[in-house]
């Protein structure tokens, strides 16, 4: 009986351990999927915080109009797991940022790739958004 | 008015909240643990719950249930608050014009209230626990605390999602 017991825990174990740890809140409450985007400007800010970081950047739109963006990015533990380090990021430094929109702000975005001027490139998304491709394998 | 915004700038500016934002391993463990206590705790009231409104239990004494389960409701409630607290100190601008943060103070509030009246009116009243079948207002403490309970659980899960600002 207890043996019988231990092995279902186990089981049950190696699936939640198995289970990739979810993000605290769904990519498809925010952020749509259908709507890809690359944004090239000047970071004003980084926020290195849980349990989501921020980068803050100023995209120039067509008309030559500054846009600002709000671009949600992993947790520090994830992004230094990737290889950032939080001294990557200098206020006013270039940077481009591929990700999705957010559905209801038209400011807000979901970053799933960095490429820093000096052309490093990193993985800075959220377990739980699409599969693009942009994770690493 | 007096506002309530410099404080929460202050504190959330300190280094110890600016430390815990920013670290890889102590805010995910802190969180961890918040949801950990929580749900132990959510499920040694509901147990108690289930006995007052004669789902579980039925043919044990309410004051005996009571007794065993009550010092394990607190021993995972007060680690449960501390850790909470914990979290709104790392964030405080962000949590206090939360919509489902305020609903789930306003239900814990109703929670606590409803639990109090429970310990300090029915639980002392005499006979409450002799007959079988248990008195009205000790049901409806039951059935309230399961409803609310479960409520602010919901509540507090809605929490990340920023959709109203």
């Amino acid at each position: 009986m207890k043996t019988k017991m231990f092995l279902v825990l186990l089981v049950v174990g190696a699936f939640c351990a198995v289970q990739p740890a979810h993000a605290h809140h769904a990519f498809a409450a925010q952020y749509d999927p259908n709507k890809p985007l690359t944004l090239n400007g000047t970071v004003t800010r980084m926020e290195w915080a849980n349990p989501h970081g921020w980068i803050y950047m100023d995209t120039k739109e067509p008309g030559g109009k500054v846009k600002h963006w709000m671009i949600e990015t992993a947790a520090p533990s994830q992004l230094a797991r990737h290889g950032l380090k939080k001294a990557d990021f200098v206020d006013g430094m270039t940077a481009v940022v591929k990700g999705y929109q957010g559905k209801a702000d038209p400011g807000l975005a979901n970053g799933r790739t960095l490429v820093l001027k000096d052309g490093r490139k990193f993985y800075i998304g959220s377990v739980g958004g699409p599969n693009d491709g942009a994770e690493p394998q | 008015m007096l506002s309530i915004v410099p404080t929460f700038a202050w504190l959330e500016g300190l280094a110890w909240t600016t430390a815990l934002r920013e670290s890889p391993f102590g805010y995910p463990l802190i969180e961890t643990s918040h949801v950990a206590c929580i749900v132990l705790f959510a499920g040694l009231v509901i147990m108690m719950d289930l006995r007052l409104v004669g789902l579980a239990f039925t043919n044990a004494p309410l004051a005996q249930i009571q007794r065993r389960l009550f010092p394990w409701q607190m021993a995972t409630f007060v680690p449960s608050t501390a850790t909470g607290i914990l979290l709104f100190c790392v964030d405080p601008l962000r949590y206090y014009r939360n919509v489902f943060f305020l609903a789930k103070l306003v239900l814990l509030a109703l929670a606590g209230l409803n639990a109090l009246a429970f310990h300090l009116k029915t639980y002392r009243s005499e006979g409450w626990d002799e007959d079988p079948q248990v008195t009205a207002t000790a049901w409806l403490a039951g059935a309230a605390s399961l409803l609310l309970w479960s409520v602010t659980i919901v509540a507090s899960r809605l929490i990340p999602n920023d959709w109203f600002k």
